[in-house]
């Protein structure tokens, strides 16, 4: 197998570095690899699900990390205002195209053991570098206070007063990485994000009609009530629910970190895979669980937050609203502490500075430190009084969608670049794929400006 | 054999042997230092990016006017 320029460090190499240093770090992570390679030195079936358990997470992790309170809270509202018939088909194609563009950043990381911030400013300079990391940090931080918009919105249908809901989203993230241990914080925020799939049971419970649901993922009905400002808003925040930047930072730091090789490609594959079906059954059964409110004429535009449960309350009872107002709390909770981490990842990789899980302390001053401040100022402007959540919420998956297209550029660039990726290039048809997303994504934002630039020009185009 | 910094002395040394006998070179964290030889980029390259940078600029751009249209 071609290796790449960075195989030009060889073990010869090390041993003739006086300077390299052992970390703690290094040690940990080679813990983790003796296990995965004990695994795969045995035979049999179970040894090659073990393989599989010890490889998943980032892949999983980012998809269901990727079903954040601002996502969830826009297929609510996609569900209570259009039904199911143009955006069940929609979403699920959504998350195909995340599917593409993730597994490029986990191959990316397996090949080159570099996150995907430091490959940005390696290959293309500072200066694209830059503007590469204002993207992400401004989209991040916008995010993470979505984040926290969502824990609170979750937590006060159970009667929570706000300042207590940051506060016990903050402790959460301080509990989720204070073993200094990738592997112990990816296993336990597994376990924490697969609660994501709450919304099945509040899905079933308002008992869909599964005809209609059959009809709607193979016909692929045309939008209700036509294009307009408010159907584009939608439109882009649900895309912005599946692709956004922080997902190519977080999975490719995540990959390095947990010291995935080219060997682990393909159960890298099969992580990001089940990572986007999981993330899609759950993103699908949110719009069939706010469906009967659009079916009751009800609409999404005096909810906020978790008060779709409210919304929700009279058909499907107070068990099924207070699932659907704890899986918001969870999605809040879980992206919170995964986008907090690609802000630190990014940030220890711009500023050569140790990013890793596995740091102790005294060693990651610096990454967990970028890490808290993030979550700190975010959670602190949630408690703002008067913030229009649904509307702020709505308006962050849109700029996702827009910083999305440079993003992708970059990973296209990195993914097919020879000489960072060997034989490990990108084949043909996912470089078809993954150029139609950045044109598709493109056009969703230049039909978006349209609209704001002139509101009235789709009344215009359907003649009204 | 690598050095053992004063910071990482509760390393053992067969914790470093492990190191180095599971984990690929490139997967140190010390030798993260070393440098990927910058790509040159093509007109063609240059153009795409640039296009791009003004697209996000001038939506950027939209968005707060749409902000502030919707706040007043």
């Amino acid at each position: 197998m071609d290796a790449g320029p960075l195989s030009r460090v060889t073990p010869q190499d090390i041993t003739q570095q006086e300077d390299v240093v052992i970390t703690h770090e290094d040690v940990d992570r080679a813990h983790d690899r003796v296990r995965v390679s004990a695994a795969r030195a045995r035979r049999g079936v179970f040894s090659k699900f073990r393989l599989l358990w010890l490889l998943v997470g980032p892949g999983i992790l980012v998809m269901l990390g990727e079903n954040d309170g601002p996502s969830m809270i826009s297929y609510a509202a996609t569900g209570a205002r259009f039904g199911i018939g143009f955006f069940i088909p929609f979403v699920v194609l959504t998350f195909c195209m995340a599917l593409v563009v993730q597994e490029m950043t986990m191959r990316l990381g397996s090949a080159t053991h570099r996150g995907h911030a430091e490959l940005i400013f390696e290959r293309f300079g500072p200066f694209w570098g830059w503007f590469s990391m204002i993207d992400l940090g401004i989209g991040n931080f916008l995010t993470l206070i979505t984040e926290f918009i969502a824990v609170r919105a979750g937590l006060g249908f159970f009667g929570v007063p706000p300042w207590a809901a940051i506060v016990s989203a903050l402790v959460f993230l301080c509990l989720a990485v204070i073993t200094h241990r990738y592997w112990t914080w990816e296993r336990t925020l597994l376990a924490i994000a697969v609660f994501n799939l709450v919304f099945v049971p509040v899905a079933l419970l308002t008992h869909p009609n599964w005809h209609s649901v059959g009809r709607a993922l193979i016909m692929w009905k045309p939008l209700p009530g036509g294009l307009s400002q408010d159907t584009l808003i939608i439109l882009l925040a649900d895309i912005g629910a599946t692709v956004t930047p922080w997902m190519l930072f977080f999975q490719q730091s995540a990959t390095v970190d947990k010291g995935l090789t080219r060997k682990d490609i393909h159960l890298g594959r099969i992580d990001t895979v089940v990572g986007a079906a999981l993330a899609a059954t759950a993103a699908v059964a949110t719009i069939l669980a706010t469906a009967p409110l659009f079916a009751h004429h009800m609409t999404a535009e005096n909810f906020q937050g978790a008060e779709f449960a409210q919304a929700l309350q009279p058909l499907i009872g107070r068990f099924g609203a207070a699932l659907f107002a704890l899986g918001i709390v969870e999605a809040g909770m879980v992206a919170s502490v995964t986008i907090s981490i690609s802000s630190a990842y990014a940030f220890g990789e711009v500023v050569h500075r140790p990013h890793s899980l596995n740091l102790p302390m005294a060693e990651g001053r610096a990454f967990y430190s970028a890490l808290f401040l993030c979550a700190a100022t975010a959670g602190a402007i949630v408690l703002i009084p008067g913030l229009p959540l649904v509307y702020v919420v709505l308006l962050v998956n849109v700029i996702a969608v827009l910083a999305m297209p440079p993003a992708l550029l970059f990973l296209f660039m990195l993914a097919n670049d020879r000489e960072v990726m060997g034989d490990l290039v990108s084949p043909m048809w996912a470089n078809a794929v993954a150029t139609s997303v950045v044109v598709f994504l493109t056009l969703a934002g230049v039909l978006f400006g349209i609209s704001v630039v002139a509101p009235n020009i789709f009344a215009f185009l359907h003649g009204k | 054999m690598p050095s053992r910094d004063k910071g990482h002395s509760s390393i053992s040394s067969s914790d470093q042997e492990l190191v180095l006998s599971s984990l690929e070179p490139e997967q140190l964290a010390g030798l993260k230092k070393h440098h990927i030889p910058r790509r040159r980029l093509g007109g063609p390259e240059k153009l795409v990016l640039w296009s791009l940078r003004i697209y996000v600029l001038f939506m950027m751009v939209v968005v707060i006017y749409q902000v502030w249209t919707s706040l007043h």
